[in-house]
């Protein structure tokens, strides 16, 4: 870790400066979490993602070219690159006015700009660990000729990727809400229980047991919030996903932007898993 | 290279655990050698030169291509756990315990022509190669914990980005070993450099073999 890496970003590779200084936690320190302050480049990092979801989703629709005719296999490719990204930012659209109600109603420091840029950059952990894991998923793309075990393996690749960003998530959500915690020193004079100092002990023991509980609250409230947002952020992505299929393009079927309205994403799952042996 | 050889395998000199510099060429030329000897001997049970020479080729490649293939995840797990400036020392280590795996898998190479030189059937010939590979990964295993045991003293983290590395990597490989095919060279058939149906799934196909079984 050097110095240069804090310096403002330049050149062709600014987003990839950008990407690395979020993955390292610079743009969301403790200090500036802390005054409700996430602070990086939210157009070029919107940018970045979009980079790096349509890297993952061409390769997602790489199946296509290997399984049907040539045209239509690179339609596919085409149309997982731009459905990709369009998947992530548009769940953020559609959550980011609920989570930060759920946010304020916490009374986290968060204001509605700082939510949305922390949740972008939550996504853009996600997609960095998504596009990271891309070449393996390019890999068993040219291998395997199985649908089911494509479509497995990117729910289970979507779903690390989605533990990464949530774990990120926590991590800033705890420190964004640790301000309003008054540390209060265990009042010595209490334990010693020394007969002069009894009636300081007495308030001492009272500003201890308010820290204490508020250290409690504080920690409850995270919980509630974070809860709150994963359930949010989570069913509406994967019904984003399910809406905006096919990613990867059902060998006997042919190219559609989008196909109808059925089912659901779990039943897909678990028909999956018994179509593997199939 | 013998003089790299052992160092890699003790873990000193120019090879030594937390040095600074990185004699990366030395340790991919050990790896590409080893590899492609035992690829030959491999490759020998069907005492044909085309497929020694095949295996010879794809066991480097197979040592190879799974690390390259893993490497960004491991790079972003590694960035986002904080653990980016261990980096270059975790990479270190586990193109350490892949060389030892090649090293290993060369050293066993004259007990595997032993063997084919002993008439062993076509499965004993796969059997002898699963227990040779499954020793090298052992020995390996030893030269990654000597580079990772100072890692994860100064940050446990390490470990989960250690873990997470061994699954995707076997993970993949098994599917690179399984396209690769034939190492051997099954009798009856022709040789060549992959099988028509290489480009299946390695773990379909095992799910298959079991509920027929069943």
């Amino acid at each position: 870790m050097t110095d240069s890496t804090d310096a403002p970003a330049g050149g062709p590779f600014a987003l990839f400066q950008d990407l690395d200084r979020l993955l390292r936690g610079r743009y969301t320190s403790e200090e500036a979490l802390r005054d409700g302050r996430i602070e990086f480049p939210a157009r070029r990092l919107i940018f970045l993602c979009i980079g790096l979801g349509a890297f993952y989703g061409a390769l997602m629709g790489l199946y296509s070219v290997t399984t049907r005719e040539e045209g239509e296999g690179w339609m596919q490719v085409f149309a997982s690159a731009v459905k990709v990204p369009l998947l992530f930012l548009l769940t953020l659209i559609v959550t980011c006015p609920s989570l930060y109600v759920v946010s304020a109603l916490a009374r986290s420091r968060l204001k509605a700009s700082a939510t949305l840029r922390l949740l972008l950059a939550a996504i853009a952990v996600d997609l960095a660990l998504l596009a990271s894991l891309g070449p393996v998923t390019g890999f068993f793309t040219l291998s395997t000729d199985s649908y089911p075990f494509m479509k497995l393996l990117n729910v289970l690749f979507f779903g690390a990727a989605g533990i990464v960003g949530v774990g990120f998530l926590q991590r800033a959500l705890r420190t964004i809400l640790e301000p309003e915690v008054v540390h209060v020193p265990e009042p010595q004079s209490v334990l010693s229980a020394e007969g002069d100092d009894e009636s300081e002990s007495e308030s001492e023991r009272i500003q201890f047991r308010q820290a204490a509980r508020m250290t409690r609250d504080t920690e409850a409230s995270m919980r509630r919030v974070f809860r709150v947002w994963i359930v949010i952020f989570g069913v509406v992505g994967a019904q984003m996903g399910w809406i905006l299929r096919p990613f990867i393009g059902s060998p006997g079927e042919a190219f559609s932007w989008f196909r109808d309205r059925e089912s659901n994403i779990l039943v897909a799952i678990f028909k999956a898993i018994g179509d593997l042996a199939q | 290279m013998l003089a790299h050889t052992d160092e890699i395998l003790r873990s000193s000199e120019r090879h030594a655990v937390g040095t600074t510099v990185t004699p990366w060429r030395a340790i991919g030329v050990c790896l590409v050698f080893s590899g492609a000897l035992y690829g030959a001997v491999l490759g020998s049970w069907s005492t044909r030169w085309e497929q020694m020479l095949f295996s010879a080729i794809k066991v480097p490649i197979l040592l190879t291509f799974t690390g390259v293939v893993c490497l960004p995840s491991f790079y972003v797990g590694n960035t986002v756990l904080g653990l980016r400036d261990d980096f270059v020392r975790a990479c270190r280590g586990l193109l350490a315990a892949q060389a030892t795996l090649a090293i290993a898998l060369a050293s066993l190479s004259p007990v595997t022509a032993f063997l084919y030189a002993s008439k062993v059937s076509y499965a004993g010939a796969t059997l002898t190669n699963g227990v040779m590979f499954l020793g090298a990964l052992l020995a390996s295993q030893v030269t990654l914990a000597r580079h990772y045991r100072p890692l994860i003293a100064r940050n446990p983290k390490h470990k989960v980005t250690l873990v997470a590395w061994m699954l995707l990597f076997q993970f993949v490989a098994i599917q690179l070993a399984w396209t690769l095919r034939p190492f051997i060279g099954s009798p009856g058939m022709v040789t060549e450099f992959l099988r028509p149906e290489s480009f299946t799934n390695a773990y379909v196909d095992a799910v298959e073999a079991m509920l027929m079984e069943f």
